[in-house]
């Protein structure tokens, strides 16, 4: 029986793809003063991506092409999801970037520390705990 | 013209989307403990996608079946969103995964 590699093929870009935009976008997005510089560059290379797909004759290629290429027009769109979650203190803010130290001046909730970087308890926070982490004493 | 990856590509936005609500969902009914049965099962999926002859439907397994064991890796990060009160914290006893004490010494992987 012959295998159908095209679903692996699939599966390894959509698991690179998202992988590779999750790590780059939070890492661009610390880093970049504009928000609208690395959006506009993935929305280029996402056009980019999905035209070669169309060219592509090759199914293998066409379809990594096609994949990836939607997953990075999709970090075009994180990129401004996650200045909001900077915003809203989801996310770290950088103290040496001047969009973030504009965030970290105007709203309330943005912080430089990293809520996530923590193991489930097993039970809802309380606001004393919720107090404490924001201290840094949890 | 070859429309094959970009419409596999429209379809992978659909599946990645429905997996920003699976995540929320299934952390909220389930737990997070239960990431190594849904990774289990998407590897289990593209593994299964290498003997469909069909490319369309084996390329739709193999990205619904990447995009499980990326989410498997999300639930864990999802469980402390929610005990932050990010989102809706479920407060009723979840169903334990089979061999939890096993499972909750090992380190759930998140990315």
């Amino acid at each position: 029986m012959t295998l159908n590699w095209i679903g692996l093929v699939a599966a390894v870009t959509t698991f690179m793809g998202v992988w590779i935009g999750h790590v780059s976008v939070r890492k661009i997005e610390y880093i970049s003063p504009t928000v609208w510089v690395p959006s506009g560059v993935a929305l280029f290379l996402g056009v980019l991506l999905e035209l070669g797909a169309l060219v592509s004759e090759n199914p293998y290629l066409s379809a990594l092409l096609g994949i990836f290429g939607v997953t990075v027009l999709w970090d075009a769109l994180e990129f401004w999801r996650q200045h909001r979650r900077v915003e809203k203190g989801h996310a770290p803010a950088n103290p040496d970037n001047p969009r973030h130290t504009r965030l970290l001046r105007t709203s309330a909730m943005s912080t430089t520390m990293d809520w996530l970087d923590r193991n489930p308890t097993g039970r809802l926070l309380s606001t004393e705990e919720l107090r404490a982490i924001q201290e840094g004493r949890l | 013209m070859n429309f094959f990856g970009l419409l596999l590509g429209l379809a992978t936005l659909l599946i990645i989307g429905l997996g920003f609500v699976w995540v929320i969902r299934g952390e909220y009914y389930l737990g997070y403990l239960w990431w190594p049965y849904i990774m289990g099962l998407g590897i289990l999926i593209v593994i299964a996608c290498l003997f469909v002859p069909s490319n369309w439907i084996s390329a739709l397994l193999g990205i619904f079946g990447a995009s499980l064991v990326w989410g498997s890796t999300e639930l864990k990060e999802q469980a402390v969103r929610a005990e932050i009160g990010w989102y809706p914290y479920n407060p009723t006893t979840r169903p334990a995964p089979p061999y939890v004490d096993k499972i909750k010494n090992w380190p759930a992987p998140h990315i």
